[in-house]
């Protein structure tokens, strides 16, 4: 199957409507959340909660012995919070920093899934098979009860995010102000955090526990790129994630063998990495075209102002000089004369030049004012 | 326990060594998570590896893959220059993406590839003894082995030659660039040898309990002692009793012994986080409480030398004043008696003469608030002290 097939099946084929949706609410609500968790410098709080999330599903399984995916995710989403909170108390009452805590938790909560995985694989109960699903995930099982659920959880989290959007925002981007206004910043935070874990836990049957870091940052990190503002920023993330998950699911399917959650973490980085590139007022293209246009700006100004000292002890200043007295040590080049040409600043005649009216007044404001810059 | 078991506990323990070198200089450096994206981003330097050694403990496989993770070092670095994100975004972006296409490279080509992901994020410790190293037909040992003692041996030789270098790096850059220690090299050696370590260790043990071994034990002497030689001690002796009781435990469950030695390391860091003498949460919490009670305790005392009156200093009127609550009252009050700073008379409190002369000095601590003064006082006075 490829892409064109894929695009005229997805709205009659189930499976294939299934995934797409999931994986598109999927993106959407993960890209809104990362808005807040790349913002608040959490960006690696997804990796170690989704890592987290592991010995939960585990423990429910062994609890219930039945492979529902409410029950599992419900399991994750305790374990997940678990481990958000203890990275906190880490953080806060002993000195280990952050990005300790964070690999700890990681580290020593997957170890111990992996440990109860492993356990559970040795069990003679049938059920125990497809639960390393978790591990990278398969859009393949989505079933139209979990996409149900995720829009559930979409719009739940769109509600909450809207009724204390301002909170949210003051506590991002000023988190004493905030607490001198009043608001319980605990709860806050805490909220905030609690709907980033569930769109983790989410995100785990049909990404993995692995990738799912990436889903919740990329979209936000592409996004940022494009706009300085909060709530711009959240849509665009959303879009981006939406459309990472659709693309990849898209492009998963066409090809055989393609799990989908590395190829959406895959398309959501081509975002990221065109986003860090071609964005206008922030990527590193335009930013490299401003540097050149600034150095050449800077050495026109040179060459003006190089003139204009040589013009200075002349009466006449529209005496003409000979080319030759230019070099490139005053920025002077060919291109630059003649921009300064276009810009009737100077008047070329054979092999020599001389500065017109304009140009003389350009170059002594310019040192002027560049004197003045100075200051 | 027969040779097979004691090869196993061989080789977890040197891999604990192993990682716990590299990882106390990477807790200390702030770098903790780097460990977690190079365990990470080096699948794909395996998978191609792979491809052209066609055997998973060739050593151009480990310099491939180790490679990567500097890539992934540099790429994260490249990241953060540009300013467009922050640092912890940068790791974020940099390692997912490098797994991903390790992970399809693996799926599109998984008839050539004996490779599995899961024994890349896992490993299996329980078969590093059957396959072993043959020179000239004699058996030597597991490969694993070898591999993890060579990779070992160089650790502990930069370890020992630049040990100066990487305390004074680690703690005071500054002051390591201005003696002339390129700070480049010494992070990019550390690097390199996180990612080699990485590479050689998880063929047998896996990405995650690589990573485990990197943070946990150094995490856990950390919150022991502040002394860098006793740190690493520390931290090593963690890690090896981690990997031979986390054997043991994984021996009487039937499960992944990986996942059991970082179970172990979990447990102890549960205890030490707990218990730990000065930065366990229990000490911290109690320092907590006899720090409120020491600010309580000077509040009332400025009190009580502000008012002269009768009614001000009865014992009722304090709670209700200052609004404490009846235990906390009590408490203060008792330990101000128990330290001769009051005298309580038919209800009434007043300072004595030792309770005036701490006060003063207290407000004067507060007027010019010098750290220096609260140190002398505290030991002139102190309190919980005797």
């Amino acid at each position: 199957m490829d892409i064109q097939d894929y695009f005229s099946l997805v709205f009659s084929d189930y499976t294939l409507r299934t995934i797409t949706l999931g994986t598109a609410i999927l993106g959407a609500v993960t890209g809104m959340l990362g808005s807040f968790a790349v913002l608040r410098k959490q960006s690696l709080l997804g990796d170690a909660i989704s890592h987290a999330a592991l010995p939960g599903i585990a423990i429910a399984f062994l609890i219930t012995g039945a492979k529902d995916s409410n029950t599992l995710l419900l399991g994750a989403l305790v374990s997940g919070l678990i481990g958000t909170f203890w990275i906190r108390g880490i953080v806060k009452k002993t000195h280990l920093k952050s990005d300790t805590a964070l690999g700890l938790i990681l580290s020593l909560f997957f170890g111990f899934g992996m440990l109860l995985l492993t356990f559970i694989q040795k069990q003679p109960n049938a059920n125990q098979a497809g639960l390393d699903k978790y591990l990278f995930g398969q859009a393949a099982t989505l079933v139209e009860s979990d996409v149900w659920l995720m829009a559930i959880v979409t719009g739940l989290c769109l509600f909450v995010l809207l009724l204390f959007w301002k909170e949210f925002k003051i506590l991002l981007f000023d988190a004493d102000y905030t607490k001198t206004l009043g608001f319980n910043t605990k709860i806050i935070d805490i909220l905030i955090t609690s709907f980033i874990v569930l769109a983790i836990v989410l995100g785990l049957q049909t990404v993995g526990v692995v990738l799912m870091s990436a889903m919740l940052l990329a979209p936000a990190a592409a996004a940022r790129q494009w706009t300085n503002s909060l709530s711009t920023m959240v849509f665009l993330a959303a879009v981006f994630g939406a459309f990472s998950g659709v693309f990849g699911t898209a492009i998963s399917a066409s090809q055989t063998n393609l799990s989908t959650g590395p190829v959406i973490v895959l398309v959501a980085s081509v975002f990221v990495f065109f986003s860090f590139v071609f964005s206008p007022s922030r990527g590193l293209l335009f930013k490299h075209i401003r540097v050149i246009k600034n150095r050449r700006d800077l050495e026109l100004h040179k060459t003006l102002s190089f003139m204009y000292h040589i013009a200075e002890t002349h009466d006449n200043i529209s005496h003409p000089h000979a080319i030759k007295l230019l070099n490139n040590f005053q920025g002077y080049t060919k291109s630059t004369l003649q921009k300064l040409v276009e810009k009737d600043y100077v008047k070329l005649e054979g092999k020599m030049w001389r500065l017109t009216e304009t140009g003389f007044n350009t170059a002594a404001n310019l040192y002027t004012k560049q004197s003045t810059d100075d200051e | 326990m027969n040779s097979a078991q004691i090869e196993i506990q061989l080789i977890a323990s040197l891999v604990a060594i192993a990682c716990t070198i590299p990882g106390t200089f990477l807790v200390l450096r702030k770098m903790a998570m780097i460990s977690d994206a190079i365990s990470h981003s080096i699948l794909p330097g395996i998978v191609i590896g792979f491809f052209i050694t066609h055997n998973l403990n060739s050593p151009l496989l480990i310099l491939f893959a180790a490679f990567t993770g500097i890539i992934t070092v540099i790429l994260v670095e490249y990241i953060q220059k540009t300013g467009l994100v922050k640092e912890d975004t940068a790791i974020g972006l940099v390692f997912p993406a490098l797994f991903s296409i390790g992970v399809i490279l693996i799926a599109k080509n998984a008839n050539d590839v004996h490779l599995d992901v899961d024994a890349v994020l896992l490993g299996e410790l329980a078969f590093a003894p059957f396959d072993r190293l043959l020179i000239s037909g004699v058996d030597v040992g597991p490969k694993a082995l070898w591999i993890i003692g060579v990779i070992l041996l160089i650790t502990i030789t930069l370890l020992i030659a630049f040990f100066k270098e990487l305390k004074v790096s680690t703690f005071d850059a500054g002051l390591a660039a201005s003696l002339g220690f390129s700070p480049a090299i010494i992070h990019y050696g550390l690097m390199s040898v996180a990612s080699v370590t990485t590479v050689g260790a998880f063929d047998a043990v896996g990405a995650i309990l690589v990573v485990a071994l990197m943070i946990a034990p150094a995490a856990i002497a950390y919150l022991l002692t502040t002394d860098l030689k006793r740190m690493l001690a520390l931290a090593i002796s963690f890690g090896v009793l981690s990997a031979i009781s986390g054997y043991w435990f994984a021996h009487w469950l039937d499960a992944s012994i990986a996942g059991s030695i970082t179970t172990m390391l979990g447990l102890i860091f549960l205890l030490v986080y707990l218990f730990a003498p000065s930065k366990g949460i229990i000490a911290v919490m109690y320092r907590e409480k006899q720090q409120r009670t020491e600010v309580s305790l000077l509040t009332f005392l400025l009190h009580l030398k502000n008012h002269n009156e009768f009614e001000e200093r009865h014992v009722n009127h304090l709670r209700e004043h200052i609004n404490w609550q009846k235990v906390r009252a009590k408490t203060v009050l008792e330990l101000a008696t128990k330290n001769n700073m009051i005298i309580v008379e038919n209800n009434i409190v007043s300072l004595t003469k030792k309770g005036d002369k701490f006060t003063s000095k207290a407000i004067d601590y507060i007027i010019t608030n010098e750290d220096a003064q609260i140190e002398d006082m505290k030991d002139d006075f102190f309190l919980f002290r005797g």
